[in-house]
């Protein structure tokens, strides 16, 4: 197709009248109706036709327009696949927001870092019958960077919303290849920094917590369909620290916080053991299930943390540090 | 056609979809006034208006088209009822306010919670008939230290008062004392950072705010930028001055995550499977504990200063868990990074 302004003009013009012409039709159209009647597809020969049409049709839901496909064995003379866009499921229902409501959802759409596009393009459609000014926002001091922008992230909502199993690869931490899994979607959690999608896993007949970020190649949704228990807490599904959840067994880890950090495990750390220690110092019982994430969590803290026990921890964090470490320093013994 | 184009084309025909209910609702708005709303140029919403022109419904007579007219700059939109409502919500959309909107309801001290918390409930009815009522599915959990520190700092950005903070330095390895001016709050890697402008070091700085061991609201007002980004801060590094850039390599299994977590501004995949990155960064020690963390997956680190910086947090940290003597504390190892 030609390139440049112009040809981007004829196009929009084009998906407007098929926008239209398939909201307003009585009936489904066949691609030959469309063809005939709609403007902007009558100067195509059959082939060129096609592509864009194609085309057409890929935009048009990409942009979340439901563009329904009818089956020629439903159509009334059976011959060919019918198009259809549903008024009920292209309409934003009215949904009476008040001022306050709006001014609310601008202060959200401000704070989203990174999707900050999506954000206030549905600001828009939601203002539509607002009327008026759109206030000036507050000054901005708030915003946060979720990564609520990443494509995959949106798939998963994009299922869940119409209750739409889901298949996809999915890399365990120290498996070679990816599994697949097949999954009834219930939630997504943002925790710690990382999103999770929270569902029925369908093959292991149990709800189960994936790590967006492990999710391997494309999502492609499922035949059926599913319904969400009432009252699901998909929080409840996900992992708290990163060292709780792993593979290895929950050794009793004994983690001391000098007397300067103190005042950290009592802010942060409630409701896990704890007893003095030397000079000050706390010693805490730390449930870990998975060391390599507590080597990070403790250089976090530079060298007021240290790890008493077990011995195999301590000398996992001296190996995870050897690199690093200056030639002259004794081995370990 | 390039995804740029494609970009161009959704974006326009989105902006033009919801227009033109705006207009349709509002006959007679101003030009500038249905510019301005739309973020646009006057120019732009013109060429807007003349594409809408010449659509309409098939026949396309003077009874199927869309009728816009200028009168003395006024906008008027008829015959085109079909498009007097917006398309529903993308997905995407809805997921951006709704974690944008949890993200900010559960601060404490934020007036527009309540409000927010009804509009998102509404927000649950524009998603589709799948959409289960009041739940949008969707939890967003930041950590932020106790909930009182984060009141009182609310409080000041608020009132534009400065601030008085008790603070764990990871880089130093001890408590600092700091007077800062809070420019605004920031998540990011899962949890809430003041960014302010730190009188100690004469520089802005990123406080995590569960490091924050004691903090209060000072009578004295803040000096705050007007042109405070939060933007700038995404990913946790402060993005006023020109960051520092720190290379290194990373491990084919570290590259698989990194670059979803961390500020990459180049990276590049090696012969040996290995990529060569590029992250900006306000802090050499930051990076320098970011790289340790990375342990054996990380090689050839630049520049040498932060390569250091690892190199004395590695030994003081290996000291300490060297010695065979369970519980006899080793003490602070003194650094001074």
């Amino acid at each position: 197709m030609a390139r440049g302004y112009p040809g981007l003009m004829r196009r929009i013009e084009r998906l407007i009248n098929l926008i239209a012409a398939l909201l307003e039709a009585r009936r489904p159209l066949t691609a030959q109706d469309i063809r005939d009647t709609i403007s902007g597809y009558d100067q195509l020969n059959h082939d060129a036709f096609r592509r864009a049409f194609e085309r057409d049709k890929d935009a048009l839901r990409s942009m979340g327009i439901p563009l329904d496909t009818v089956p020629a064995d439903k159509m009334l003379d059976g011959r060919a696949d019918g198009y259809i866009i549903a008024k009920s499921r292209y309409y934003l229902p009215e949904l009476d927001l008040k001022p306050d409501e709006l001014a609310a959802l601008r202060i959200a759409a401000q704070a989203i870092l990174g999707g900050a596009t999506d954000a206030e393009s549905g600001l828009m459609k939601l203002s539509v019958d607002s009327g008026g000014d759109p206030a000036p926002g507050p000054r901005v001091v708030w915003g946060a960077d979720l990564a609520a922008e990443q494509p995959s992230l949106g798939a998963f909502y994009s299922a869940l919303l119409d209750h739409k199993p889901v298949e996809f690869g999915y890399q365990t931490a120290g498996a070679a290849a990816a599994s697949r899994r097949r999954v009834y979607p219930y939630g997504l959690v943002h925790r710690r920094g990382h999103w999770y999608v929270v569902g029925q896993d369908i093959d292991k007949d149990d709800v189960r917590a994936f790590k967006v970020a492990r999710v391997s190649g494309a999502i492609t949704r499922m035949d059926g369909s599913y319904s969400i228990p009432s009252s699901f807490d998909a929080a409840a599904h996900v992992g708290g620290e990163a060292w709780a959840i792993g593979p290895e067994a929950s050794d009793a880890t004994l983690v001391r916080f000098d007397a300067s950090m103190r005042w950290w495990v009592e802010q942060n750390m409630r409701g896990l053991p704890t007893s003095p220690g030397a000079e000050g110092a706390l010693d805490v019982e730390v449930p870990v299930a998975n060391v390599d994430a507590l080597i990070s969590w403790i250089i976090g803290f530079g060298s007021e943390v240290e790890i008493l026990a077990p011995e195999s921890a301590r000398r996992r964090l001296i190996e995870h540090l050897a690199p690093y470490l200056e030639q002259h320093l004794e081995q370990p013994a | 056609m390039s995804p740029e184009d494609k970009g161009r084309l959704g974006r326009r025909l989105g902006r033009i979809l919801v227009l033109l209910p705006y207009a349709i609702r509002n006959p007679g708005i101003s030009v500038d006034e249905l510019a301005q709303r739309f973020g646009i140029a006057r120019r732009e919403l013109i060429d807007d208006l003349n594409l809408v022109f010449l659509c309409g419904l098939p026949g396309y007579g003077p009874g199927d088209l869309i009728d816009v007219s200028l009168e003395e700059d006024r906008v008027y939109v008829d015959m085109a009822d079909y498009f007097s409502l917006p398309l529903r919500l993308t997905p995407t959309e809805a997921l951006a306010l709704y974690a944008g909107g949890e993200a900010i309801a559960a601060l404490p001290g934020m007036e527009e919670a309540e409000a927010l918390r009804r509009a998102l409930g509404k927000l649950g009815r524009a998603l589709g008939p799948g959409a289960g009522g009041d739940t949008s599915g969707i939890k967003v959990e930041l950590d932020a230290g106790p909930q009182e520190h984060l009141e009182s700092i609310q409080k000041a950005l608020h009132e534009r008062r400065r601030l008085r903070l008790e603070y764990f330095s990871a880089s130093r390895g001890e408590m600092t004392q700091r007077t800062v001016d809070p420019w605004g709050l920031v998540a990011a890697l899962g949890r809430w950072y003041v960014v302010a402008y730190d009188h100690r070091t004469r520089d802005e700085r990123m406080f995590r705010t569960d490091r924050i061991k004691t903090v209060e609201v000072l009578d004295e007002l803040a000096d705050v930028p007007t042109d405070f980004d939060p933007d700038e801060y995404r990913g946790a590094w402060s993005g006023r001055r020109a960051p520092d850039v720190v290379s290194f390599e990373i491990s084919p299994a570290a590259g698989r995550w990194f670059e979803d977590y961390y500020p990459v501004t180049r990276s590049a995949i090696l012969d040996d499977g290995w990529s060569a990155i590029e992250i900006a960064t306000s802090g050499e020690v930051w990076a320098a504990t970011l790289l340790l963390r990375l342990g054996k997956d990380v090689r050839n680190v630049r520049p040498q200063v932060v390569a250091d910086h690892a190199r004395r947090l590695a030994t003081a940290l290996a000291q300490r868990h060297r010695s065979p003597e369970i519980g006899v504390a080793q003490g602070s190892a003194g650094l001074n990074l």
